[in-house]
């Protein structure tokens, strides 16, 4: 009955690969063609000529164009993202570092803001038409235009500085040293770091599933099948919850790979707000410090996260939704 | 009732709004002018955009101070200063009227905003009217390319950006441009596919019309609305964007944004200081301009999508 | 006994323009095991009336006098709780557009099982038992619970909502429309389906239809409703055989009867009243042909004209006189409407238009000697989801063959029609006679031309020869441009520079479809017009360039059915007059029948059997012809249906058949029809049909009967 789902499962994955290697693409020209040579920043002009080519073959920039475009594919599949020009680290081991928190911090403000969408867009769906839902709305708008590093900065400002309940900065109080991520993510102190720009993050990011929720349960409460609930006479809640809310939720659920997007775009602020060792950080930090590998591959991690990030939503949307994947066939008797 | 069998297309899209006679301009006006007249947030955001319009363009008359000067008394620089009858929102620790500048940041937020709203808007009209009306491999290139700009982190991607071009506020709308354009083609694209089968098309084909004339003539007027849905939509995000990049360090450091703004009060420890009326009139001003935005572009959306209204 | 009592049931909507009266002091009674059908057009309240009985009303709708006596109880009075326990234990229904009354993402079977835990208190053992069983009752496989309803065919996502509406064996079934949208076989099957489990449950239906025909199949007695009123009430047999209002009348002399070929269709004029302020009259009067000066100022009372028949006229006793006036076309051309409208269905253009046209026109010797077109081998084939692209939406690749080796010719003059069930290829084909699409394969030559590599002046000179007219009007004409601008836009195309020319030849035009006075449409919008009205807007485009041959796509099965007949005759009136060849789409055969010269049978986009419309109707020799043609509702309940005889199957596109196309579900199968595909016979001169039966394996050994016979 299913028997499209492997294929639609399979046509996804080759589809985030080919994003993956456009993107890949379009780094490696933004970061050859642009204007000046990406050493620039690194070469002192006191280098001999000889030390300069020395660098720019260690860099591999003394190869033609198409050799270095092979190279730097190769080496992205093996998971070398080459070294950066001012830490002694490769970039790989610099962005694995950061990674986890960048993670922590998307998934726990994602899930916060899931639930509350979810739920809001529930309630604001079962009073439409009431003024509540207006004022509703009105608010969930204005949550979605305020600058997200505003709002941290204004959380940091109450709560870290002026009551002084939370940490204002970074994913441990200073003097601590975790022994392992087990231990991090099991103190209290690291939930304590994570309240502020989870809740920061969380703030902007209900808004989209919330409005989506609203609108795609309205959409749902309007089909025939839902009147049909009503004649055979099933209890509000039941249509509301058991019938709507499960249709409504499929949308939502495609629109999860537009909010994780945004999302991570967002998350590169609020860490530099709260100083959080994420990968955000890191790529301000390189780009400030013209450190390109690691500009490169910190920004490749981001996109990656994103496109596996949309690969899992896609497949979940297959596996919830039985249309999804079944075959033309279907449609057409 | 029944009522027969209608279109399955929102109301703007198919049905002209007002009387009977009018040109094709008339019409498309009416249903701009329909939206605020219907929609009350749609409207109280055209007043906040308008305002905000006005404050920039007369800022020079409007702010008792330049952005950047440096006020001094006896040669002390005024820093730090809380609000009071000379400042109405005090000073920066550098001495700088932060009202005039609020006054000032007005300026670079609309000229973001507006030029991106008609740079994405244009591009994604364009794109789902040519992926939509054509389809085949037109619409397969153009729709993976869609693929792709979502798969890229649209602010990572103006900070990368920024490390190869000069700071300016045009790097944000250049970016927008060439990846935000993806939201607005998808449904445009959609609805397109959707009114290319409509009966009246093929009429027009029958009857010899041409590529141009059945894009144009029959399916372009259509999804104006949509454009101007998306449109409102993007000055919001161009406005956010341009102060994201500018509080992250990567703006013109000779325009005084309201992103700018606020980075001098974080750098400045204005938090620690509980400097409330820095931070906060910059983000307030933010959240108007954007807000003002996402309300018009609700208008369209409630008269583009009338389900949501129905009750 | 007496199980429902509508006593002067009145409901208004509140809308923009203020409010409308929907239904207006209606009374109806029920009594146990009784069938009644409602009949009316689209408006005239029949829904609303049937909403309100359980009480789920839009939100603007509003119950504003009388009660609701069921079983005794007023329901009106009753709490929306008391309501909801009483809702599809009592009163069950089966929804209009039932296709989508299923939750598209919960198993059938689950549905069906949910409904008999929550409503019918079973537990799952017994619910799962029960649903077994009601899936038999309704003729659908048990295997068919665990599915989606997207894997349903229309005719069996009807039959699992019936099943749902009998599943807590209600006492009063109420059915809005029931098979309306359904193709003519699976039409008859849901019917049959109905009408056996009406005797064997002995059920109480109430069902609500515009087609008098599906009233004649299910119902013992009708009601008749017209602009928010009941105007007849009877038997079927006295509705059928002596109508009692000047409405019904119009209605049965409206409906196309196949075996009973009518020569000539009545129309009724004009339009229902405006119910935002309806008439303080008789509401039927501006249509009626018999009303006199007092039927438009005093409104009519539903009285007895004979025992157990109610009609609301006041001309009731002169019924037998008036009944055998109706039966005159001409009678119906008198109306107040039809005169304010300055319309005269036999009435056309002047000759000197006449002539005009004529010029263009071959001469009678060239007509014979030469088709206008000549379809030779006709394929269209689509290809979905190959190449990158389809891989990347995860599409299986597949090959629809939608049009396969059509061939016919079209005399000039003549007018052919392709009938068939949906996804049959009719349309397909008529798209590839009009160049809206490209054939795959074969040839269409039109006037000795070969229409494939046209070139841009040669297209151009075809495009302005050849029309097509489309099935709906609401969306066939473009909503921003004015009707003029509509009109315009083919002489704008074709070069016609002058605008004094220009808006001579749209009124002209105008005037030929008997919209008069044209002047008052020219700055008409499409949603300022009523469908009818529309549709001879979209015929009047079609013709502005007075083309050579124009295709119409199911040209009236949108409209109401008291205006049909005025479209087709003014079609056929135009045909002859302007010489025009027609080639008429569409799946309802009494229709081809009334417009056609010939008719053309499509099975799976095989022609199957092409003959004058006559020999096609009355000596069908391919099954499926003659499944189609036994499956076509009769407007009369004297002429029961003969028996259906197809084999359960769905057609599919996307195999090409080695044999013949219909082999799966031909009653007469033979083992070469698996094999070998059948010649095309000549039955007579003009009468071909696509099938062994006729040919040298006549004598092919038959295929064992399946276990799975129709319900029939």
């Amino acid at each position: 009955m299913r028997r499209g789902i492997m294929l639609y499962i399979g046509s996804r994955l080759l589809q985030s690969l080919l994003v993956l290697w456009a993107i890949a693409t379009i780094l490696f020209f933004l970061f050859r063609l642009a204007p000046g040579d990406p050493t620039v920043a690194f070469i002192d002009p006191s280098f001999t000529e000889e030390q300069e080519q020395a660098l720019r073959a260690r860099f591999g920039l003394d190869k033609p164009l198409h050799e270095q475009y092979v190279i730097y594919l190769a080496n992205l599949v093996k998971g070398d993202l080459g070294d950066s020009f001012f830490y002694s680290k490769s970039v790989a081991e610099l962005v694995l570092e950061m990674l986890p928190n960048t993670l922590y911090l998307s998934f726990a403000s994602l899930f916060v803001a899931y639930v509350i969408g979810v739920i809001g867009g529930i309630v604001l769906a079962s009073i439409r038409g009431r003024f509540l839902e207006q004022a509703g709305i009105t608010v969930t708008l204005m949550t979605r235009a305020a600058p997200e590093f505003w709002v941290g900065m204004f959380l940091l400002a109450v709560f870290a500085f002026e009551l002084r309940w939370l940490p204002s900065s970074g994913t441990s109080s200073p003097g601590t040293i975790y022994k392992s991520e087990l231990e991090k993510l099991t103190s209290k102190d690291f939930w304590e770091h994570m309240i502020l720009p989870t809740a920061t993050l969380a703030f902007y990011l209900h808004g989209l599933p919330l409005l989506l929720m609203r609108s795609s349960m309205l959409e749902i409460l309007d089909q025939d099948f839902i009147t049909m609930g009503r004649l055979i006479g099933y209890s509000r809640w039941r249509l509301m919850l058991r019938h709507a809310a499960r249709n409504a939720l499929l949308p939502v659920l495609t629109a999860l790979t537009l909010g994780i997007g945004y999302s991570i775009g967002g998350d590169v602020v609020v860490e530099n707000v709260f100083g959080w060792p994420g990968i955000g950080r890191l790529l301000v930090r390189a780009v400030s410090a013209s450190d390109y590998p690691v500009v490169q591959g910190a920004f490749f991690m981001i996109a990656l996260i994103i496109v596996v990030l949309n690969f899992v939503a896609d497949v979940l949307y297959g596996l919830l939704d039985p249309r999804v994947g079944a075959s033309e066939q279907a449609r057409i008797s | 009732m029944e009522t027969g069998s209608k279109l399955d297309l929102p109301a703007v899209l198919v049905a002209p709004a007002g009387g009977p006679r009018g040109s094709w301009l008339g019409q498309f006006l009416r249903t701009n002018f329909e939206v605020f007249q219907r929609d009350f947030l749609a409207l109280l955001g055209l007043i906040i955009l308008l305002f905000f319009v006005v404050v920039a363009i007369f800022a020079p008359l409007i702010a008792p101070y330049g952005p950047t000067e440096v006020i001094e008394q006896e040669g002390i620089w005024l820093s730090n200063k809380k609000p009071s009858d000379q400042f109405i929102l005090g000073t920066t620790n550098l001495g700088r009227d932060i009202f005039s500048q609020l006054v000032y940041g007005a300026r670079p937020a609309l000229l973001v905003g507006f030029s991106a709203a008609i740079a994405v808007s244009m591009i994604g009209t364009l794109v789902g009217l040519l992926a939509g009306y054509f389809g085949g491999w037109v619409d397969a290139l153009l729709m993976r390319l869609a693929d792709v700009a979502f798969g890229i982190p649209f602010l990572p991607f103006i900070i990368v950006l920024s490390a190869f071009l000069d700071p300016s506020i045009w790097n944000v709308v250049l970016a927008m441009a060439a990846l935000l354009w993806r939201d607005s083609s998808r449904v445009i694209r959609a609805q397109v596919l959707v009114i290319r089968e409509q009966a009246f098309v093929s009429a027009a084909k029958v009857s010899g019309a041409g590529h141009l004339r059945i894009v144009f003539l029959y399916i372009a007027p259509s999804i104006l609305p949509l454009t101007f849905l998306y449109g409102s939509l993007a000055i919001g995000w161009a406005i956010l964007t341009e102060a994201s990049v500018s509080f992250l360090g990567f703006g013109d450091p000779n325009v005084v944004s309201w992103g700018y703004m606020l980075q001098d009060a974080f750098l400045s420890q204005a938090l620690s200081r509980g400097a409330f009326y820095w931070f906060i009139p910059p983000g307030v001003c933010i959240m108007l301009t954007v807000m003002a935005g996402f309300f018009i572009g609700r208008g369209y959306e409630e008269i583009l999508f009338p389900r949501l209204r129905r009750q | 006994m007496t199980l429902l009592e509508i006593r002067d049931l009145s409901v208004i909507y509140r809308t923009q323009q203020g409010t409308v009266q929907a239904v207006d002091r209606v009374a109806l009674e029920m009594h146990q095991a009784q069938h009644l059908g409602i009949i009316g057009e689209s408006g005239c309240g029949k829904t609303t009336l049937l909403r309100a009985l359980i009480r789920v009303l839009p939100r603007n709708g509003k119950i504003t006098a009388g009660q609701i006596l069921f079983k005794g109880r007023d329901l009106l009075t009753l709490s929306e709780r008391e309501m909801r326990q009483l809702r599809w234990r009592e009163i069950a229904m089966i929804p209009q557009a039932s296709m989508d009354s299923l939750n598209p993402v919960q198993r059938v079977g689950r549905q069906l099982e949910e409904l008999l835990t929550v409503r019918g208190k079973l537990d799952r053992a017994a619910a799962r038992r029960r649903a077994v069983e009601l899936f038999e009752m309704v003729g659908l496989g048990t295997e068919r619970l665990e599915h989606y309803p997207h894997e349903f065919s229309g005719g069996m996502k009807q039959r699992a909502v019936i099943a749902m509406a009998l599943a807590l064996q209600p006492s009063l079934l109420i059915a809005d429309e029931p098979v309306t949208a359904l193709d003519v076989i699976v039409q008859f099957q849901v019917l049959e389906v109905l009408r056996q489990l009406e005797h064997e449950l002995n059920l109480t239906i109430l069902l609500i239809t515009h087609d008098i025909s599906v009233v004649a199949q299910l119902c013992d007695s009708v009601a008749v409703m017209y602009a928010g009123q009941i105007v007849e009430r009877s038997s079927a047999e006295q509705f059928f055989n002596a109508p009692g209002h000047p409405y019904s009348l119009g209605l049965q002399h409206a409906f196309p009867h196949l075996v009973r070929p009518k020569d000539y269709l009545i129309s009724i004029e004009g339009y229902p009243p405006d119910l935002h302020h309806p008439p303080q009259a008789c509401r039927f009067a501006e249509r009626c042909p018999f009303a006199e000066p007092r039927c438009h100022q005093q409104s009519p009372a539903l009285e007895e004209i004979a025992p157990q028949h109610w009609a609301a006229c006041l001309r009731a006793e002169e019924m037998d006189s008036l009944r055998q006036q109706a039966g005159d076309p001409q009678v119906w051309l008198k109306t107040q409407a039809a005169r304010q409208s300055a319309n005269g269905n036999g009435r056309h253009f002047s000759g000197n238009h006449h002539d005009r046209e004529v010029k263009t026109l071959p001469t009678a010797q060239v007509a014979a000697a030469q088709p206008l077109v000549e379809v030779r081998e006709l394929s269209k084939r689509y290809h979905i989801g190959g190449g990158l692209a389809g891989l990347l939406r995860g599409q299986k690749p597949q090959t629809v063959y939608a049009v396969n080796h059509v061939s016919f010719n079209l005399q000039r003059g003549e007018s052919l029609g392709l009938a068939g069930e949906s996804g049959c290829g009719k349309t397909t084909t008529g798209k590839l006679l009009v160049k809206l699409l490209e054939p795959s394969a074969g040839q269409i030559i039109f006037d000795g031309q070969d229409t494939a590599g046209l070139s841009r002046r040669q297209l151009r000179e075809f495009r302005r020869r050849v029309q097509l007219m489309f099935q709906n009007p609401f969306e066939a004409l473009n909503p921003r441009f004015t009707l003029y601008r509509s009109l315009a836009e083919p002489l704008i195309i074709h070069g016609w520079r002058d605008k004094a020319q220009r808006r001579a030849r749209i009124i002209e035009t105008l005037e030929y479809v008997n919209l008069r006075p044209a002047e008052a449409f020219l700055d008409k919008y499409p949603h300022q017009l009523s469908g009818g009205q529309l549709q001879r807007v979209v015929l009047a485009r079609a013709l502005v360039l007075r083309p050579d041959l124009l295709i119409a796509d199911e040209p009236v099965s949108m409209l109401d059915v008291s205006v049909r007949a005025g479209i087709l005759n003014t079609m056929k009136g135009l045909a002859r007059e302007l010489g025009l060849t027609t080639v008429y789409i569409s799946h309802d055969l009494s229709l081809l029948q009334y417009t056609c010269d010939r008719i053309a049978i499509m099975y799976l986009g095989h022609v199957v059997e092409i003959g004058p419309s006559q020999d096609i109707i009355s000596q069908p020799r391919h099954p499926y012809t003659q499944a189609l043609i036994s499956a076509v509702p009769v407007p009369d309940p004297a002429l029961p249906n003969p028996p259906l005889r197809i084999r359960e199957g769905v057609p599919r596109p996307t195999q090409q058949a080695i044999g013949c196309p219909f082999v799966e579900r031909c009653p007469e199968a033979m083992e070469v029809c698996r094999n070998v595909f059948p010649p095309a016979i000549k039955v007579s001169e003009q009468h071909q049909v696509l099938c062994h039966l006729y040919g040298e394996h006549a004598a092919s050994p038959r295929l064992p009967e399946p276990m799975e016979e129709s319900l029939s």
